[in-house]
């Protein structure tokens, strides 16, 4: 099974290496058969061997990169590497087609969940937290006090500052509009977005987002942006579909959802902003909507859903300190990670 | 040549072979079908001409496919080929991201622009840049599918450079600019097709945003810049031979005492008119023209193959042949069929110029409705046509090309360019299935409101 299990890997790195060899030969600037990273297009073509060997996806796949393959021009590097296809073709009919073994695990999340904290985090990874929450559940608070107990840099509209930093845009002219957590309390991401602009501002606009909206284009550029953090240091990241981004670029983590019943919410809304109870009943039900919407339209999953999640957490059960006590106590408990336990270790 | 009567419908058999063939061989023995393309496609074009030699003599079976290759066949060739290439010499670049606004856009004006430089040269101009846009994406498909309904078909419509029936309508009398009153049309069409692709795309766009897929957007700015863009004046080269085909015959210079077109004499009654011969050189020098003066590296960014236009060349000789009793049939029973309402004439010549070359069944039911006795209308030299029945047959000629692969020239072009540049383009029945779910209704539409 296992050996099974490396050959298929081993094919699909060289489907993978195959790939970019016919698209440097041919060099095409309009883009390649597998257009994600190396890792998750392996994942997935070994993924498809092991299930489906004779399939038509990895058949399709494949036919895919011949055709490519029968437009190189030099002969020579055609019949090299057409023979390489050849070959690759000739084992990936060769796999057997009866050793996928019917699991219920997902391997992929499986290797990124709490209950596999201790294979989860190797020595070159960092300890990243994402956590999602519902405005009025204290989330924040909570992902702040996380973040000095565990001595880590705590991320919130800092990233997005950073994006539009790259993205060389103007803050007036932006707002963050996954940042529903931030006591907002009047249409604030409204505001400049229903401005009347200029032809020449709506070209430049257009350039500069590369002819994307500017939700899009700041939203893939949070995604780098978390990618390139992750590899650097251990961070606490608030919202922005963080958890889904990082899954989906095979970095380990751990996702937790906070949440408080709605009228819990509202009371400490009512509070913190001292408003009344329908403004702040109104601006909950609103919020909780936009950011479903936010969440659903970058992963197309249900924003709050536990299925989606590491840990979830009712706030109001615990209250904010206590919520600090148990997250950090769970990572203590679990997490063998080469940071924290230099940290005890000097205390 | 001899007016053939009456076609025994069997001899349409190697069409409706040649046609299975295109459908069916690439999935079930695709190393094959590759690799014979050529003999399969001669196999099925002699299934026709011999049996049609021997019932109807060897002269005429020389002519009827020396007619065909010589006068159709060989200036649609050459029209493909010199937009191919000269499109092939034109490279965008730039980092912009395929999104479904960004794609949307440029569908809406490459279907205006189609009517402008005809649906071919639109399609061959524009076909690379949505590729190139849209390689971040995983689910693409639909992109080249709408592309060839809108820009490859539909936006033909507006003017005689746009599509061939509306080329040979104005050689036969209707105004330049009478397609123009299709406009109200195709923008009905098209702000339906591009709603339903708007929303298709931007669902497809989500899932691959959710499983991670992302454009390189990292760079503030698109650097957008255009690289051989004086190889449009090589288009506009092309598309002045197009108009003069269309010209230069109904010019008394170019006729006989007979009215018939002066050119080189082939066979019988087989000429070569020499509009056709000027139309051929134009497209031919635009074309060497072109290689000669834009650097190679262009071509290689573009991955310029030949590819496409050599399948396209292949599979469309052996259609222009064995597609002849099909139209002969047309020619001699199309004045039966009774075809007299516009919604009759719209559905009839879309459904035959789905599967058939879509000028002459334009032709046929053009005759047919020049011949009904009307006394108002359109005046052109196969008689009166009411303006709703010319409506009706140019938007079917044109609009249902987009119905299959065959229909009309760029669909199959588009689809080899896909398939060589990693998208996985639906097999021939697979199209017809999207072109039946999202074109038909469309169709029905069009019935309802401008054709009862």
């Amino acid at each position: 099974m296992q050996e099974n299990g490396k050959k298929c890997l081993e094919l699909a790195e060289r489907i993978y290496d195959l790939d970019i060899e016919v698209y440097e030969c041919v060099g095409s600037s309009l883009g390649r058969t597998f257009t994600q990273d190396r890792r998750t297009c392996v994942e997935n073509l070994a993924g498809l061997m092991s299930t489906r060997p004779q399939g038509h996806l990895l058949r399709s796949e494949l036919a895919m990169i011949s055709n490519m393959a029968r437009t190189i021009r030099n002969p020579q590097e055609k019949s090299r590497i057409m023979k390489k296809y050849d070959d690759i073709l000739k084992e990936v009919e060769s796999l057997p087609t009866s050793f996928g073994q019917v699991e219920i695990v997902d391997q992929k999340r499986a290797k990124l969940n709490t209950a596999n904290l201790r294979q989860k985090f190797s020595k070159d990874d960092h300890l990243i937290i994402c956590i999602g929450r519902t405005q009025g559940s204290a989330g924040n608070d909570i992902g702040f006090a996380l973040a000095d107990a565990l001595r880590i840099n705590y991320y919130d509209v800092e990233i997005f500052a950073e994006v539009l930093r790259r993205l060389e845009a103007e803050k007036d002219s932006v707002k963050d509009i996954s940042d529903y957590g931030t006591g907002i309390i009047q249409n604030k991401y409204q505001r400049g977005f229903n401005t009347a602009k200029s032809l020449k501002d709506r070209i430049r606009e257009f350039d500069r987002y590369h002819g994307l909206t500017r939700e899009d284009a700041i939203f893939f550029n949070q995604s780098d942006l978390l990618c390139k953090m992750a590899k650097e240091e251990d961070f606490i990241v608030m919202g922005r579909c963080a958890d889904v981004i990082l899954a989906n670029n095979r970095i380990p983590h751990i996702s937790i959802f906070i949440t408080a019943p709605f009228e819990q919410r509202v009371h400490r809304i009512m509070e913190v902003n001292n408003i009344d109870y329908k403004k702040a009943w109104k601006l909950l039900k609103r919020q909780d909507r936009m950011h479903a919407k936010y969440y659903h339209h970058f992963t197309g999953l249900k924003w709050g859903d536990a299925m989606n999640y590491d840990i979830c957490f009712n706030s109001a059960s615990y209250g904010i300190e206590e919520s600090v006590d148990i997250i950090e106590r769970m990572l203590n408990q679990h997490v063998d990670h080469p940071k924290q336990a230099k940290d005890k270790m000097n205390e | 040549m001899e007016e053939i009567t009456s076609v025994i419908i069997w001899l349409c058999i190697p069409f409706a072979g040649l046609l299975l063939s295109i459908a069916v061989m690439p999935l079930v023995i695709p190393k094959l079908w590759e690799k014979y393309q050529p003999l399969i496609v001669a196999a099925w074009s002699i299934l026709f001409i011999v049996p049609f030699a021997v019932k109807y003599g060897i002269p005429l079976a020389a002519e009827t496919v020396l007619e065909c290759v010589v006068n159709d066949y060989l200036t649609f060739i050459v029209l493909l080929f010199g937009l191919f290439c000269v499109a092939g010499n034109i490279t965008l670049e730039g980092e912009f991201a395929g999104s479904p606004r960004i794609n949307t856009g440029l569908l809406a004006i490459g279907t205006l622009l189609s009517s402008v430089i005809g649906t071919t040269g639109a399609s061959m101009l524009l076909v690379r840049p949505f590729i190139k846009m849209n390689s971040w994406r995983r689910r693409k498909r639909h992109i080249m599918i709408f592309f060839i309904f809108l820009i490859s078909n539909m936006g033909g419509c507006l003017t005689p450079i746009g599509d061939p029936p509306l080329l040979m309508g104005f050689m036969r009398g209707i105004p330049f600019f009478w397609s123009m009153h299709l406009f109200k049309i195709l923008v009905f069409n098209m702000v339906i097709l591009l709603f339903v692709f708007y929303h298709l795309d931007m669902r497809a766009y989500r899932k691959d945003i959710a499983r991670g897929l992302k454009p390189d957007i990292s760079r503030p700015g698109t650097n957008f810049h255009i690289d051989g863009l004086h190889n449009l004046i090589f288009v506009a080269m092309i598309v002045g031979a197009v108009i003069l085909s269309g010209v230069l015959p109904g010019m008394e210079a170019f006729q006989n005492a007979d009215g018939t077109v002066k050119g080189i004499h082939i066979l019988g009654e087989v000429t070569l008119g020499y509009p056709s011969l000027i139309e051929i050189f134009i497209i031919l020098l635009a074309a060497f023209l072109s290689f000669r003066t834009t650097n190679a590296n262009i071509r290689v960014r573009n991955h310029f193959t030949w590819g496409a236009i050599q399948e396209v060349a292949v599979l469309f000789i052996g259609i222009f042949i064995t597609m002849q009793p099909a139209l002969m049939l047309l020619k001699a029973k199309g004045a039966d069929l009774g075809i007299t309402e516009p919604y009759q004439m719209f559905w009839t010549t879309g459904a035959l110029s789905s599967f058939l070359d879509n000028t002459p069944t334009y032709l046929v039911f053009l005759t047919t409705a020049g011949a009904l006795g009307y006394k108002s209308g359109m005046s052109t030299v196969v008689g009166t046509v009411p303006v709703h029945l010319l409506t009706a047959i140019s938007c079917g000629a044109v609009f249902m090309g987009a119905n299959t692969y065959i229909g009309n020239a760029p669909n199959f072009m588009v689809k080899s360019i896909s398939d060589e540049n990693g998208i996985r383009m639906p097999s021939f029945f697979g199209y017809i299935l999207w072109s039946m779910v999202c074109l038909v209704p469309v169709f029905v539409l069009d019935t309802l409101i401008f054709f009862r």
